[in-house]
């Protein structure tokens, strides 16, 4: 059966928190529901799942690009130039960390930015359910459950505190 | 044990500590008391090293003299690790509380402990003052040679350079030492009627009439950032004075003016280096794992990377400009202290003063622990000690006699090693300065407890909804 | 550090976006003017193109004037924003959360208008489309086998200030999609479209707020040695020439970099005046964080002072007549002497006298006038590095010359301080200029502490 999303409005955040451990005394799996918030909660703060991410890999990744770039195009350009200046060597290196550093800290930021996106999973081209409130201040407690879950759910965040209760199919009401 | 266990959650497991205040006191009193096997053992060891220091000092001595600076260049660089330890570490204190860290709380005091063994500094200074060159060229007025060598004196005002030199480490160390007893006023009170024999009588003389008025805490709290100011402002002005007079001015030709600031940002890298290996030592094997958390060498770690890539950035802005600019006395400078003569000594003190803690210090995980930190500091110690050696033998060994008068350093002189009363003064030296704070460990409580006990005011464990988080009062 | 009441998401909602939902009446009359005053600089640009440097004051051997001087000045203001954002984010200073964006995006701007300068500055600004420029790295002429000089720092410099350009930016739109999210809800038409797909499908689910908030301080780390690198490479187009002798020291990077920090970081306490004043921000733009700013630019501007004497005793302990000449001309000649003077007064004295009373930290009109202080001190200072640097250049006295800048100097360089503020008026008419999402955090996080009979400020803290 396909799972379809409902989202619980709520004005506080111990009421979100409420219904969070609502679902899960229910028995819906972590990986069902979610908190949309308007502003960053410190981790854990609604009792949700921990979130792991491969981010710190980005950078690193970037850096050995940039840097192997930086190599080549710097050693390559002065050797394919071979003008002598003020007495220094054809293949200088000194000036080669410069550039070359430059690449590397430019790919490493350019690749954790990418790493960004990917891991937050955006751009989302399909926004699924939400509701412009959320970004006034109320708590969105998105769930997917079957078809079937769709009404104890909402009486499951009714009974929790929601406010306001948004369906796919656009039932709505607390 | 006195101390909650640590707390937590994720990747923060563990890192914070929360001290009970009520019985702090009691409990770090009878640490300091007690004094176990290993620390004796530690003390019987500095102390031997201490003696051949002694020794090396005066077979030095009694071979050359004190005519020429030349033979005691490794004496230098181990009169310059411990000055650059003694005279940072006190500022890591003063710092820390000036930007209301909280974590700094178990670490004030253990750097601050670092003034007393700034006395062994301007004890070993004194020698220095004899061997030193004079500014005028003894010689007079030479075709060739400046009446005058290259110094930050210019034309020598009275006295220059030695009667300042030895004015401002003698003011270095007695401002340290002010710090050291401010902080400490209010330890000493508490237990001025329970400690008995010398530590009674000296807490009584020194805690002087400190009954905790509202009052003396706020006289307490303006006076150590003022001396925390004004010391900044003095350590910075005598690394410029002592690098200039002991290394820069004694190669001639050598114009850098990042050198100051090089060893300046060297000085506080080992300092908090040196202080990292200290708080290590005393959470592992000293008992103090209640007291120091995770969290101190987390949050002094991060500060410790910055440095050592100021390190690095300020090095190379150094090597580039000189590279870069190819002048005769530049090319001879880089061959001198970087690539040719003192080559195996830079490159590993590069590699201890910047890639490997480097190497260490960019994981988070490693920072998060109390051994990465520690290693890291570790390693930034031996690196300060070959920078030492690198830039105070080579100076004092790089224009003997007439030439130090010359315009510039022609040719570009062979290493010098140490031999073997070198090898006593330096590791002795080094001895020597563990031994003297080992013994002020004895003095003083080596956690400053009237902070820790204001910390445990302001941080607390709370609860947010359903996560728990620390709760931290007048945060930065 | 946290003296404001506590404020709900829609108030802040309100409050912080209302220069992007309603224009205030000012907006066009200010933009047209600020726009006009940069038509006419580029007039003036037009003018120096078609006739040549003649109508410049540029002649031998000053042939670096006023539009380096603005182009190391534009340099170091951006410096602020990344170098203010990163530090504070790094270090978690609660009083960071009003300050960043507006830093970032100062950085952005006036990182643009510095590179119009060397541009500007070449006389031939087209012809910068055979160096590196435009194609990073392509040759202009490969066809005879002639590549960039990756030796020269005049190669290092676009290097490194197109690597801290693009950063930035990145690191601005990055931390500007939960605030377009917030947009796009409450726009329509056309508005909430473009909101819509600056915001990429943000919903602020905890994965997302995660990865946001350690974007925030991974890219903080990332762009602190970058930004550092930029302002040292800049002074390395003087550092690394011989022929100057008062530029060739090894102490410029990091001279520069303080320097740029300190006009920085005025230069965001000033714009942060300005902003709660036009915007009536009073409930987030408090005294406490200009008082934070002003404590934090004591020691900068300590730290600045301690650079510049090391230069100077430097400049000096060499000994050689040629930098002795330099030195002459700075401190003995009329009108440089005074002029250094000035700079030395309005850079360090004054603004650091007025820093050091609480009071005047407190005062915002004080406090503009200190950090405007500062940045005509350090816009002089990079004109006291360069002209008389280069008008004693070496021992050949016959070349020795001063420098007058004409009035299509002038004019350009007045632009491009219009061209900033302009900028700045128009993003904040797009963007919120305080990040919104930050500020609520800092609202969530807030909280207190009783000891005896006294309630401390607290905050919630994850590490």
């Amino acid at each position: 059966m396909a799972k379809l999303p409902i989202l619980g409005l709520f004005e506080s955040a111990d009421h979100a928190a409420d219904a969070g451990d609502a679902l899960k005394a229910a028995g819906v799996p972590m990986t069902d529901y979610d908190f949309l918030t308007d502003a960053p909660y410190p981790e854990g703060a609604f009792g949700e799942r921990e979130e792991n991410h491969r981010l710190y890999i980005f950078p690193f990744v970037g850096a050995l690009v940039g840097l192997t770039v930086g190599i080549m195009l710097t050693a390559m350009t002065q050797m394919a130039y071979p003008l002598a200046q003020g007495g220094k060597p054809i293949l200088s290196m000194p000036p080669m960390a410069v550039v070359t550093y430059e690449s590397t800290m430019l790919t490493a930021i350019v690749f954790t930015i990418i790493g960004i996106l990917f891991e937050s999973r955006l751009p989302a081209f399909k926004q699924g359910l939400y509701d412009t409130r959320i970004t006034e201040g109320y708590i969105g407690v998105l769930v997917n459950v079957d078809e079937d879950q769709l009404t104890p759910t909402q009486t499951l965040l009714t009974q929790a505190g929601a406010i306001d209760v948004v369906r796919k199919d656009g039932g709505s009401g607390a | 044990m006195a101390a909650t266990e640590a707390k937590g959650h994720g990747q923060h497991a563990g890192m914070w500590i929360y001290p009970d205040a009520a019985t702090l006191s009691q409990d770090i009193s009878e640490k300091s008391k007690a004094t176990s096997s290993a620390f004796k053992t530690a003390l019987v060891v500095t102390g031997i090293l201490f003696v051949l220091a002694v020794i090396g000092f005066i077979a030095r001595a009694a071979d050359d003299g004190f005519d020429e600076i030349g033979p005691w260049g490794y004496y230098n660089a181990v009169f310059s690790m411990i000055f650059m330890v003694t005279s940072g570490a006190p500022l890591a204190a003063c710092a820390f509380r000036f930007t209301k860290s909280h974590w700094r709380r178990p670490l004030s005091r253990v750097a601050e402990l670092f003034s007393i063994v700034g006395i062994l500094n301007l004890i070993m200074f004194i020698p220095m003052m004899i061997f030193l060159p004079s500014l005028d060229n003894p010689a007079g007025v030479v075709e060739g040679q400046m009446e005058l060598r290259r110094t930050i004196w210019f034309e020598g005002p009275i006295g220059a350079p030695l009667a300042w030199d030895l004015l401002g480490v003698a003011f270095l160390v007695i401002t340290a030492i002010a710090i050291l007893w401010t902080s400490a006023m209010a330890d000493m009170a508490e237990a001025r009627n329970t400690a008995t024999g010398f530590k009674g009588w000296l807490y009584r003389r020194l805690s002087g009439g400190w009954y905790g008025t509202k009052r003396q805490w706020n006289v307490q709290k303006a006076g150590l950032a003022l001396l925390g100011a004004f010391y900044f402002m003095t350590v910075v002005f005598m690394h410029f004075v002592f690098s200039s007079d002991y290394a820069q001015s004694l190669i001639p030709g050598w114009k850098d003016s990042i050198f100051p600031v090089i060893y300046t940002v060297t000085s506080f890298q080992v300092s908090l280096g040196a202080i990292l290996v200290a708080l290590f030592i005393l959470r592992r094997w000293g008992g103090y794992e209640g007291y120091i958390g995770k969290s101190t060498f987390w949050s002094a770690s991060k500060v410790l990377l910055g440095i050592t890539l100021l390190w690095i950035y300020h090095m190379f802005a150094f090597f580039i400009t000189f590279w870069y600019g190819r002048l005769e006395i530049e090319q001879n400078i880089i061959q001198y202290l970087i690539s040719d003569t003192y080559s195996i000594v830079f490159i590993l003190n590069a590699l201890f003063s910047f890639v490997l803690p480097f190497a260490v210090l960019v994981w988070n995980p490693v920072r998060r622990t109390d051994w990465g930190p520690a290693l890291a500091g570790l390693l930034v110690v031996i690196g300060g000690l070959l920078f030492n050696i690198r830039i105070f033998v080579a100076s004092a060994n790089a224009a003997p006699g007439e030439k130090l008068y010359a315009f510039f350093m022609e040719h570009v002189p062979a290493p010098v090693y140490p031999d073997i009363w070198d090898v006593f003064m330096v590791v002795g030296g080094l001895g020597a300065a563990v031994f003297i704070y080992l013994l002020s460990t004895r003095i003083l409580p080596v956690l400053s407890l009237w902070e820790v006990k204001e910390g445990t005011l302001y941080q607390k464990w709370g609860k947010l909804f359903r996560g728990e988080y620390q709760i931290l009062g007048k945060p930065e | 550090m946290q003296e404001g009441k506590p404020l709900s998401s829609k108030q802040i909602n309100r409050e912080l976006l209302l220069t992007i939902l309603n224009s205030p009446k000012w907006f066009f009359t200010t933009i047209s003017l600020l726009g006009m005053i940069v038509l006419f600089a580029m007039g003036a640009a037009g003018i120096m193109i078609n006739q040549g440097f003649g109508v410049t004051g540029l002649n031998r051997p000053v042939m670096w004037g006023f539009f380096i001087t603005n182009f190391v000045f534009w340099i170091g203001i951006s410096h602020a924003g990344v170098m203010l954002s990163a530090i504070l984010r790094l270090s978690k200073a609660e009083w960071r959360r009003p300050a960043t964006r507006a830093a970032e995006i100062l950085t952005v701007f006036s990182l643009m208008t510095a590179m119009t300068m060397p541009l500007i500055h070449t006389g031939r600004p087209w012809r910068t489309v055979y160096w590196i420029y435009t194609l990073p790295f392509v040759p202009y002429d490969y066809a005879r086998g002639i590549w960039p000089n990756i030796r020269t720092p005049l190669v290092w410099d676009p290097s490194a200030v197109y690597t801290y350009l693009t950063s930035s930016i990145l690191f601005v739109l990055v931390a500007l999609i939960p605030d377009f999210a917030v947009l796009r809800d409450r726009t329509t038409g056309i508005s909430h479209r473009i909101y819509g797909m600056l915001a990429m499908g943000w919903q602020g689910n905890p994965r997302q707020w995660k990865l946001q908030v350690i974007a925030g301080v991974l890219l903080s780390a990332l762009i602190l040695p970058v930004f550092v690198s930029v302002h040292s490479i800049v002074s390395w187009d003087f550092g690394m020439a011989v022929s100057v002798k008062s530029w060739h020291s090894t102490i410029f990077a990091p001279y520069f970099v303080v320097g740029a920090v300190h006009s920085g970081v005025s230069a965001v306490a000033f714009v942060l005046i300005l902003l709660r004043y036009v915007y009536g921000w009073q409930n987030y733009i408090r005294h406490e964080h200009i008082d934070a700013l002003a404590r934090l630019l004591v020691v900068v501007a300590t730290g600045w002072f301690y650079f510049l004497v090391m230069e100077i005793v430097f400049g000096f302990y060499g000994r050689e007549a040629d930098e002795i000449a330099v030195r002459n001309f700075q401190f003995m000649v009329t009108p440089w002497n005074i002029w250094m003077m000035i700079f030395v007064g309005v850079t360090y004295f004054l603004p650091v006298g007025i820093w050091l009373s609480r009071s005047a930290r407190r005062n915002l009109w004080i406090m503009s006038l200190a950090c405007i202080s500062v940045n005509i001190g350090m816009w002089l200072e990079r004109f006291l590095i360069i002209v008389p640097g280069l008008a004693r250049k070496q021992l050949l006295t016959f070349d020795w010359y001063t420098y007058r800048p004409s009035p299509i100097e002038w004019i350009i360089v007045g632009g491009t301080f219009a061209m900033v503020t302009m900028l700045m008026l128009i993003v904040a008419r797009v963007a919120p200029l305080i990040p919104l999402y930050d500020i609520k955090e800092g609202e969530i996080l807030r909280t207190e502490i009783k000891i005896g009979r006294v309630t401390v400020p607290a905050v919630y803290r994850e590490d």
